[in-house]
């Protein structure tokens, strides 16, 4: 019956108003993120992004991440770990701590986001002579 | 040795009979005297009517030995009578460049018969012999230089020329020590030089040797030549007789047309018109090489039927006439002849060109039936190719790609339309190159093509045969 | 060999071997013949008689193909492209070499016409290999047009398939030229040109038929100051540029028409530009300066528009050369400006200053109350010396020389210091009987001449009459004195220009010449020269040293042997585009374009204005010279009154109206007063005439441009490396 009134929705939505911390945390969560969703925490990698799953929400939408609050509005794909990214793309179900077969050697780098467009960017070294050489004093 | 003999006793005689003709042939002749309707065959030319009497070096060539049989006679009074009366005299003859041209030599010497501008004038006397098959300049240079000296004064007087260069072949060392030693002996007597024969007209022959390049024998090629730059003919207009050896006025001539040009004079040109039909007067140095049993150089009347030359001088074709394939008659450069053309055709100017041959310079090269017709003339391309001076675009490419054209039909390693497009090829380069060695190597593909096409044709078919098998 | 000695001993200079097709631009002496009229293609014309069927066809617009032609060449007729049919004749005619007869009816497209060219066009390409699309000419390659125009749709040479194409081993013949010579065509241009223009009997053929090659006979390099133009000549990619091999296509080049400013004769130049890039310079039609020819250096200096280059301003800091930014360079050099008394700032231009910035620079300057500029390379200011103009430019004009009949060169090298001059002398040497005297060392000018001493003591003997050669000269109709700039900055500068403007005085009272028949001409080697001195760039050098200035300014001056020592105490300013001499001892430098980079005017050295094109940006930083001294004129507080270029030239018609009618001749005439003035007694100085440009490796590096240059050093490496090999 509450179903047929929409009901149901109604008190969905207040549901996750709560979860994601009353009126106030919704509207910093709307801010940043431009949708309201609640889910089970799956976990939270080293960098503070969290993962969340909820299987009510059709496949391809069901797992999300968000974003450590530090970094704030400059949120980005690239600053998911790799180990994450298999979970979050469904390349597997597990993650990252449950899977026992993931690499873990002393030599892995540990993961960088892109800096793209940032002043760390890199930037290689030009392989070609200037077409103007300028006169350098002695 | 009969006939030797019997020439050496004529000698005085045909002297006497030589100073008859020329007391009598006072008064001045024109074409209008000449014969109107002239013979219709030459051939038999008679022992004392030779003008060339030691053509086989039986005798001393020196110039003793050529006293004796007439040269230099009275050589002084022919050039007291003046340059118009020599050309008259030669015009008379109606005597033709020997060269291979065959151009009117009375006219040729008159175009340099005008008042100077100042210039020196020069005779130049082309004495490169390189034309396959031809070899009757070699004769006159190795056993009569002083009819080709005594030439030169003649013809130089008639020109107003200063000197004669005589450029000779490189490859004829004897030749040109022996004309050097008859230049010399004829300076030494005072024949030539300051105030040559007594007669108050100076005169100088230099010799100067080639350097083995046939191209050299084109007139223009060989004035570069003596002026010491590569031998590449020049383009005409200007022609040499406005702007020729070191720029001055000059005639290139043939070695045998300045050679018979004294006994024109002292024998009289009407003398020289009675042989041979009209327009190709006189008598001829004829060689015949190839297949036949007796190879020779003889001096023939003018229009003497091929068969009779190679029959009566040549001993015949090897295997009898009946054996004979074809015949090249002007030297490498003219078309072949099939022999049924050979069997009434006559050796002269016109009746060549009518059979879309050249007279040339009469080196008749026979060829029976055993020859390789295609590697012969493939043969004669490959020296076309390898004479090439290389200046202008369709004898320095058209040749070298006929040469490979040639010697795969050689082979029969080609396409039957590919005989269309030799032929094509062949006419893109005649007519279109500075000189005419490029028509000279165009001529010999026509002409097998024109008469031995079914060869080519039947050589491919056999090699297309062998190659499916 | 080319002169034909024994034609001339005969006097017939009018022969026809040398009449025809030599190309003479000069040929108004002698009158007019009667014309004749021929047909081309049933249009008739009428002619002069000699002119060939090929000049009588160009003359209604009809173009016959043609390789080996060219108009400024002997005929050579070899390439036999050009055959067209004449009516009523069996043997199709060379166009390029047969001269029209009366009447002739030439047919230029009939089907005997076409078929020959036809035919010529498969000969060449049977050789020719396919590499057009890594071949250096393609895209401007005569062949390829030819080919599309005139030739065969489809090939019929299978011999390919049997024994291939031909091949020529290539050539080395110098860091300029790339030979590929399997491209050849023989067609002859090159040699042609090398012994008739450049006058090297370096190229010939060798080997003949099929086996003809073009080369050096041994292998050499073709040591040429004109060498260049063999790559134009060449109608396929046998010789092409070396420094421009495999660099770009000719349609993806930017062409920007321009000025030489390299040496003073002003030759007009095409630039061609890529992405901001000069990639290449080669030379634009103009038959009263450079005909179509250019000088190595002109054409391959180019490079050096690249290297050494000062893409920001520069400043001492720490007694060494540091970038800073354009307000810091302009405000220190404003300073020191304001600074210094009005007596004791003075400045130096170089070669290569155009006039905009030369009238910026002294409006400045005359702003602040100075009047102390310099040319670098000094000018006698006694009597007339810069006040008259007729005794500073070549009054004859270029194209005049080919019209005189005796020239006598005093301390020049018009091979090396003009090298297109020097080709005027030469073509009227070969065909026009020109007789070449020459006072001053003894250097190889192409041609014969006589060598009349290397003192200047001989200028007057000649004006005396005491020399042997006078009597030559007596008898001269047109005679010429040329005489080279860089002895006017002898000591005895004034002396050498005060007898030789009484020698030309004393000669011009014979002269039959046409009318305006000036004999006196200066050659100059700079090509600034001629506007500074219009605009009264009357300092010198050494008044500049005597002045001992507080502040320097140095336009671009680099090759005057200005060093630090002379001026300890003195800041100097360098305002230029090249990093060389003037930078290094600059305290501040200012970066400025090179010619290719700005739209300016020069003039040359026979006072006639021209103007360059911009044909890429100045690089980094770098500006147009008078927009950083308008700039440096706001920072001092003495605003120039211009702020467009237009205004610039604005100010210049109002000091020397014809130094912005460009492409024209001012002429000078004041030549009475000036030889007036110029009466001033003195003594020659007793050391023998000297030049900086005696030989070939001297001729490569003579400015910034061409210092900077590595193919230009190369070059100079190519001639040493030869001279070497011959000893």
């Amino acid at each position: 019956m509450a179903k047929f009134f929409g009901v149901d929705k109604v008190v969905r939505f207040f549901q996750i108003v709560r979860d994601n911390g009353g009126i106030r945390g919704s509207l910093r969560a709307l801010y940043r993120r431009d949708e309201l969703k609640s889910g089970t925490l799956i976990g939270e990698d080293k960098y503070g992004n969290r993962y969340f799953e909820n299987n009510m929400h059709f496949y391809g939408r069901n797992r999300w991440v968000e974003y450590a609050d530090h970094v704030g509005l400059d949120y980005n794909a690239s600053q998911v770990p790799p180990e994450w990214f298999g979970w979050l793309h469904y390349k597997t179900d597990l993650p990252p701590y449950k899977d026992p077969s993931r690499p873990n050697y002393k030599w892995m780098l540990d993961h960088t986001e892109n800096m793209t467009g940032t002043r760390d960017a890199y930037m290689p070294y030009s392989t070609t002579r200037p077409k103007i050489e300028a006169w350098k004093p002695k | 040795m009969a006939g030797v003999l019997a020439r050496c006793t004529r000698i005085p005689r045909r002297q006497l009979g030589l100073v008859g003709t020329f007391l009598n042939a006072q008064q001045p002749k024109t074409y209008s005297n000449a014969p109107p309707e002239g013979k219709k065959v030459g051939g038999n030319l008679s022992d004392e009517d030779r003008i060339f009497t030691n053509l086989y070096g039986r005798h001393d060539w020196r110039l003793k030995g050529s006293l004796q049989r007439g040269d230099w006679y009275k050589t002084k009074e022919i050039l007291d009578k003046g340059a118009d009366w020599i050309i008259n005299e030669i015009k008379v003859s109606g005597l033709r460049g020997r060269g291979g041209a065959g151009f009117p030599s009375g006219m040729k010497w008159s175009f340099m018969n005008k008042p100077s501008d100042g210039r020196p004038k020069y005779l130049v006397v082309n004495a490169d012999e390189g034309e396959p098959g031809t070899c009757k300049d070699r004769e006159i240079l190795r056993h009569d230089p002083h009819k080709l000296v005594e030439g030169c004064l003649i013809a130089g007087r008639a020109m107003g020329a200063c000197a004669a260069y005589i450029y000779i072949r490189g490859e004829f060392y004897n030749e040109a020590s022996n004309l050097q030693v008859a230049i010399a002996e004829a300076y030494q007597a005072g024949l030539i030089g300051k105030n040559s024969c007594g007669s108050g007209y100076d005169f100088d022959i230099f010799v100067q040797r080639g350097a083995g390049a046939y191209i050299c024998g084109e007139e223009t090629a060989l004035i570069e030549s003596i002026e010491g730059k590569q031998g590449k003919p020049r383009l005409k207009p200007p022609f040499p007789a406005d702007v020729g050896l070191f720029g001055c006025p000059t005639t290139v001539t043939n070695v045998e047309t300045v050679a018979v040009s004294p006994t024109i004079c002292r024998r009289g040109g009407t003398w020289f018109a009675s042989f041979g039909r009209p327009r190709n007067s006189g008598t001829k140095l004829y060689n015949i090489s190839g297949h036949v049993n007796n190879p020779c150089t003889v001096e023939e009347e003018m229009s003497v039927p091929l068969k009779e030359l190679i029959e009566k001088h040549a001993g015949g074709v090897i295997g009898g006439w009946d054996n004979l394939l074809g015949v090249i008659p002007g030297g490498s450069s003219t078309p072949i002849i099939p022999k049924t053309v050979c069997d009434e055709v006559l050796m002269d100017f016109d009746d060549l060109v009518r059979v879309q041959s050249s007279f040339g310079t009469a080196a008749v090269i026979v060829m029976n039936k055993q020859t390789d017709v295609i590697k012969a003339i493939a043969r004669l391309i490959s020296f076309y190719k390898h004479e090439s001076c290389g200046q202008c675009t369709p004898c320095r490419e058209g040749i070298n790609w006929m040469y490979k054209i040639m010697w795969r039909f050689v082979e029969g390693n080609a396409e039957e339309h590919e005989i269309d497009m030799l032929w094509e090829i062949s006419k893109q380069i005649e007519l279109h190159t500075i000189c005419a060695l490029g028509d000279g190597a165009a001529w010999p593909v026509q002409g097998l093509i024109r008469h031995f096409r079914p060869e080519i044709e039947s050589r491919i078919q056999k090699f297309k045969c062998v190659a499916a098998n | 060999m080319l002169r034909l000695p024994l034609i001339r001993a005969a006097g017939l200079s009018g022969c026809r071997l040398g009449a025809t097709g030599l190309h003479t631009t000069a040929s108004k002496l002698q009158a007019p013949p009667e014309q004749i009229e021929v047909f081309i293609d049933d249009i008739p014309v009428l002619v002069d008689p000699g002119t060939t069927v090929l000049q009588a066809a160009a003359k209604i617009g009809v173009e016959i193909p043609r390789f080996c032609y060219h108009e400024r060449l002997a005929v050579a007729g070899n390439c036999r492209m050009c055959l067209v049919e004449i009516e009523k004749q069996i043997k199709p005619v060379a166009a390029c070499a047969m001269p029209v007869m009366k009447g002739w009816r030439v047919k230029t497209n009939s089907d005997l016409t076409r078929k020959a060219r036809e035919g010529v066009m498969e000969f060449l390409l049977v050789n020719h290999p396919l590499d057009c699309p890594i071949c250096d000419q393609g895209g401007e390659c005569d062949l390829q047009d030819q080919s599309m125009a005139f030739g065969n749709d489809r090939s019929r040479f299978v011999d390919i398939n049997f024994s291939g194409k031909r091949a020529v081993e290539d050539k080395d013949v110098g860091p300029l030229i790339k030979t590929v010579m399997t491209r050849c065509i023989h067609c002859t241009r090159c040699i042609r040109f090398a012994s008739e223009v450049a006058g090297v009997d370096d190229l010939g053929t060798t080997g003949r038929g099929s086996d003809m090659q073009v080369g050096t006979y041994v292998e050499k390099m073709f040591l040429s100051e004109l060498s260049g133009n063999v790559i134009d000549l060449c109608p396929v990619g046998a010789l092409t540029s070396k420094p421009y091999a495999f660099v770009a296509r000719p349609w993806e080049t930017r062409r920007t028409d321009s000025i030489d400013v390299l040496d003073a004769v002003g030759s007009n130049i095409v630039v061609s530009t890529r992405s901001g890039e000069v990639l290449r310079v080669l030379p634009r039609l103009n038959e009263e300066i450079n005909e179509e020819w250019l000088s190595d250096k002109s054409r391959f200096a180019c490079d050096g528009l690249k290297r050494q280059r000062l893409l920001t301003p520069m400043m001492k800091v720490d007694s060494k050369l540091q970038p800073v930014e354009w307000e810091d360079a302009l405000v220190a050099a404003s300073r020191a400006l304001q600074q210094a008394p009005a007596t004791k700032i003075a400045a130096v231009t170089g070669k290569l200053a155009d006039a905009e910035a030369l009238i910026s620079l002294k409006d400045l300057f005359n702003k602040l109350g100075s009047e102390t500029l310099a040319t670098e390379q000094p000018f006698p200011k006694d009597g007339a010396g810069i006040d008259l103009r007729s005794s500073y430019i070549m009054n004859n004009k270029i194209a005049g020389i080919e019209e005189a009949d005796v020239v006598v060169l005093i301390g020049t090298n018009p091979r090396f210091e003009a090298p297109l001059v020097n080709t005027r002398l030469r073509k009227s040497y070969l065909h026009r009987e020109q007789t070449i005297a020459l006072i001053g060392p003894e250097v190889d000018l192409t041609y014969e001449y006589e060598h009349l001493g290397d003192s200047a003591e001989v200028i007057s003997q000649l004006k005396n009459g005491t020399h042997p050669f006078c009597a030559t000269l007596k008898n001269a109709k047109a005679p010429l004195i040329i005489l080279g700039a860089e002895q006017l900055g002898r000591s005895d500068g004034s002396k050498i220009l005060a007898e030789t403007q009484a020698l030309a005085a004393s000669l011009g009272k014979t002269v039959q010449a046409p009318e305006n028949w000036k004999v006196l001409n200066v050659l100059h080697s700079n090509a600034s020269q001629v506007a500074a001195l219009d605009l009264g760039y009357g300092s010198s050098l050494a008044e500049i040293k005597a002045q001992n200035p507080q502040v320097l300014f140095l336009l671009g001056a680099d090759d005057a042997d200005i060093k630090r020592e002379d001026f300890p105490n003195t800041f100097i300013i360098y305002l230029g585009s090249h990093g060389d001499q003037g930078a290094c001892i600059a305290d501040v430098v200012l970066p400025g374009a090179a010619y290719t980079e700005k739209n300016a005017s020069y003039v040359n050295t026979e006072g006639r204005a021209q103007q360059t094109g911009t044909a890429v940006n100045p690089p980094g930083m770098a500006r147009p010279d008078w927009k950083i001294i308008r700039a440096l004129s706001e920072f001092i507080g003495v605003r120039l009154p211009y702020d467009t270029i237009h205004d610039v030239r604005g100010r210049l018609e109002q000091v020397a109206p014809h130094l912005v009618r460009y492409g024209d001749i001012e002429p000078a005439n004041y030549f009475a007063q000036a030889l007036e003035l110029a009466k001033k007694t003195g003594s020659f100085a007793s050391d023998p005439l000297e030049l900086k440009q005696k030989t070939l490796d001297e001729f490569f590096m003579t400015d910034v441009v061409s210092r900077a240059s590595p193919t230009m050093a190369k070059c100079v490496q190519a001639v040493i490396k030869q001279r070497q090999a011959q000893l």
